[in-house]
Order: C-alpha cells, then structure tokens, then sequence
C-alpha cells in the first residue's frame, strides 16, 4: 500500500466514516473543513508517528503539515527516518 | 484482571508501609494548608520519585503499569492527599516530559534531582483568561540570542510555591496555532520569575496551589522541552499520566475510604443491630464498592492499553469522567453512612469530599472530557462527503 493511500484509508475509517476512500481528493483542506479538528489533529499526529515511526515532539512541524493527504504525505516522506534525540 | 508479579507486589508493599506511617496530622494540615516536608522527605528516602524514570539517571526504570500500581498504594496507605496529589503532579509534571522529549543534556542535569525529590517539580498550562482552552494561551515566548525571553501570567500551579522547577507551556506562534505552543523548563529563581502566594482552596489544601508570574524571564534555548512547537504534544502526553498516576492514587483513596465504612458499619450499633444490617446503608457501602472496582479497572485498563501503545484517547476520557465522578459519589456515600461523624470535621470523613470534588475540574474538567468524547464520536461534524 502506498503512503498516500494508506493515510487516505485511515483518515476515511475516522474522519469520514461512509465516504469512498477514492472520494477524498489529496488536495481537500482536512483542517479548514473541519474533517480533522484541533482535538482530532492530536490523535491523527500521534497515530502517524506511531505508524511511521516519526518523532513528532523532537521536530519543528506546523499544521500545514497535516492540511491535506497529499501534504501530510509529503511530510512523512520528508520526516520518516528521523530519530529521536537520546 | 491484572496479575502482578513478585516483585511489583513487594515494591507496592515497600511504599505502602511508608506511606502508612504518613498523614497522621493531616487535619491539621488540611485545616492550615499546610504542605508536609517531612513527609516529602520520607518517600524522597523510599525512592517514590523515580519509579517511571530512567535507571541511567536515578530512577527505578519501572514501567506505566507498575507505577500506577504503586501509586495507588501511596493513596491507600497515605492519608494526606494533598501530599499525594503534589507527588502525582511532581512526577508527571517535569520528569514525565523531560524523560520522553528532553533533551540527553536535559535529562542528565534535572532527571536526578527529579528523581531524588531534591527539585519539586510542577507545570504552568492554565492561566486566568482560560483554565481549559488550553490553545487560547496569551502567555509568549519570543527568541532574542540564544534565549527565549517569556512574559505573562499563570493560573492555579500545583505545587506552585514549593516548585523550583517549572514546565512553562508558552505561545511561540499565532493565537490558534496548533503547533504554536512550545514547553520550557525554567528553574525557580530564573529572574522575572515570581510566584503569588499559596491559594486557599475547597479541597487538597496541603498541596499549595500558586500564581505564577514571568516577567522578561530569559529561557536558554537548550532548556525547550522537545521542538519549538511540539508543546501540544507534550501537554497531550503529560495529560495522559497525570489522570493515570493522580486518579490511580485517588483509588487507593477509595479504597481506605470503603475499608473505614466497612468497619463502621459493622460496629456501630443503633436499634440493637448494626447498621450494616440495615439494606439502605449496606446498600450505599455496596455502591461504594462498585464504584471502587469499576474505577481500578478503568485506570488499570488504560493504563496497559497506552502501555502497549494502542490509542488511548476516548479511554483517557472516560477513565477520568468515571473515576472522578466515583470519588465524588463514594466520598458522599461515606458521609451518609458515618452520618453526623460523617458531617463534622474531626473524623475527616467530609474533608475526602472537599478533596474529591477537585477532581471534577483538574487535569482536565468533566465537561471538556464529554466534549471530547463528543467529538471523537464525530458528534459535533455534520455529515459531509469530500
């Protein structure tokens, strides 16, 4: 499964519950729509570290980040393999 | 059920027989508001502080499970709850943040003194504008040099005035920005720093409860707790065990609680029979025990389940709607049963309902944790396609 669709399947099954997968657009604004509110965001984030192995706390991120499937895609690609610091 | 090993048992039996020995005074503490450091120092030489932390710097390496079982020792054996509470809120304040996001310079400074409770640690999230909307912080901290400088106010600081280390959530981007709160740690005589006096309160009253006042106040940079940014994160995490470590403790408390009434129930005599024999009093002891067990199952349920990293966020909601709600209720049904004993203050039976109630609004109110079980059902969304 690609990242991109594997996000898209999540955010679907909790967000969107009902809406065919190939219906969420990449570039639909999940933050300013409402689909991921700021309590949501919390647990997104966390699911996403937890999946993709990424520190979130340990690094500089902004909630453009996680605005749409294609740039929260685009943000694991760019954080993945990033360690926590000992 | 949980099972626990040997040596989990032993542990629990080790600080529980210290915290026996503790709260003796604690009317008098709770009639003065008075913080116990003697006590402090007791579980300091037991080694309480460092039971989540790492062994690498002074602490005993256990893990979430085994702490909130030790914990609720402490509650059971301790009578004092404010001294409880300012233990809770020490080790999840500081230690718990600076051992997952800290730095390795971090922790090899503070995680020792946090560990040995030679530093009282506390955290400062709310603030007078708003006690629970938590991203509606005014509180700002501007990068100037190789520091960040923090000006604005602090409301309700557990620990505040015995602290000498502090977790400062601050403002480091625009209102509403979800990743524009950022966690400090700032020792106590950082100058611009200033703590109120300690705040008469309902409940807890021997763990002192402060403003906490930074004016110009200069935070290296190595002294941010995880990125710039991240301090919902942090809050998020440190939310998480401050509900299990202070409402485990609360269920020990519950528990001596419902031993007492047991006890009263089955001595005191009225009628020619004692009371117990009676179904409406036996029955609240009966309410009293469920709520009991339904809180430890909750706690310890969670508990492993954020353990082994499963998503915990409509658990922790509920762990705190239903445990503090059951302290409420069993502290109420220990009044009714110890009748005018129950009412007067020298049994401290009605001081455990003062305490009980705080739990209602800290760490967190039962309001916001309907919300919030609200919103993660998908209440508060229309139905829309994307």
């Amino acid at each position: 499964m690609t990242i991109q669709r594997d996000i898209t399947a999540h955010i679907v099954a909790e967000y969107l519950p009902g809406t065919p997968a190939s219906e969420l657009d990449p570039s639909y604004d999940l933050l300013e729509t409402g689909v991921i509110s700021s309590l949501d965001l919390l647990r997104f984030i966390e699911w996403l570290g937890d999946r993709y192995d990424i520190p979130f706390a340990d690094l500089e991120i902004s909630p453009d980040d996680f605005r749409s499937v294609a740039a929260i895609e685009k943000a694991v690609q760019r954080f993945a393999g990033v360690t926590a610091p000992e | 059920m949980m099972r626990w090993s040997e040596e989990q048992q032993e542990l629990r039996e080790a600080i529980g027989a210290v915290a026996a020995k503790l709260g003796a005074d604690h009317l008098e503490r709770d009639r003065t508001g008075t913080f116990d450091r003697d006590g402090w120092q007791r579980l300091k030489d037991v080694g309480l502080f460092g039971l989540p932390f790492d062994p690498r710097h002074g602490g005993l390496g256990k893990d979430l499970l085994t702490t909130v079982h030790v914990l609720e020792q402490l509650g059971y054996g301790c009578q004092d709850s404010g001294l409880n509470f300012s233990v809770s809120t020490h080790m999840v304040s500081t230690g718990v943040p600076l051992q997952r996001f800290g730095s390795s310079a971090l922790k090899a400074r503070y995680l020792p003194e946090i560990c040995a409770g030679t530093m009282i640690g506390a955290h400062a999230i709310t603030e007078p504008s708003g006690g629970s909307d938590v991203m509606g912080m005014h509180t700002t901290a501007v990068v100037d040099g190789d520091d960040f400088v923090l000006n604005g106010s602090k409301a309700f600081i557990s620990n505040g005035s015995i602290a000498d280390l502090i977790v400062v959530y601050a403002r480091t981007g625009a209102p509403g920005d979800l990743a524009g709160i950022t966690a400090f740690l700032v020792r106590r005589e950082s100058p611009g720093l200033s703590v109120g006096s300690p705040i008469s309160k309902m409940g807890l009253r021997s763990s002192p409860l402060a403003e906490v006042f930074l004016d110009d106040v200069r935070v290296p940079r190595d002294h941010v707790v995880g990125s710039k940014g991240a301090g919902f994160l942090i809050f998020d995490h440190v939310m998480k065990w401050e509900i299990l470590c202070g409402f485990g403790i609360i269920v020990g408390e519950m528990r001596r609680r419902l031993e007492r009434c047991v006890e009263y129930a089955r001595t005191r005599t009225q009628f020619g029979s004692v009371i117990g024999a009676n179904q409406s009093v036996a029955n609240m002891i009966v309410e009293m025990r469920i709520d009991l067990e339904t809180s430890q199952k909750w706690i310890y349920d969670t508990a492993e389940k954020l353990q082994s990293k499963a998503d915990v966020a409509s658990d922790i909601a509920m762990t705190k709607l239903v445990v503090s709600e059951a302290n409420v209720r069993s502290a109420l049904n220990a009044i009714q049963v110890f009748g005018g004993y129950g009412y007067v203050s020298e049994y401290g039976v009605e001081k455990d309902l003062r305490d009980a109630v705080g739990g209602r609004i800290y760490s967190g109110t039962s309001e916001i944790q309907r919300h919030r079980l609200a919103s993660l059902m998908g209440l508060n969304r229309p139905v829309r396609s994307a």
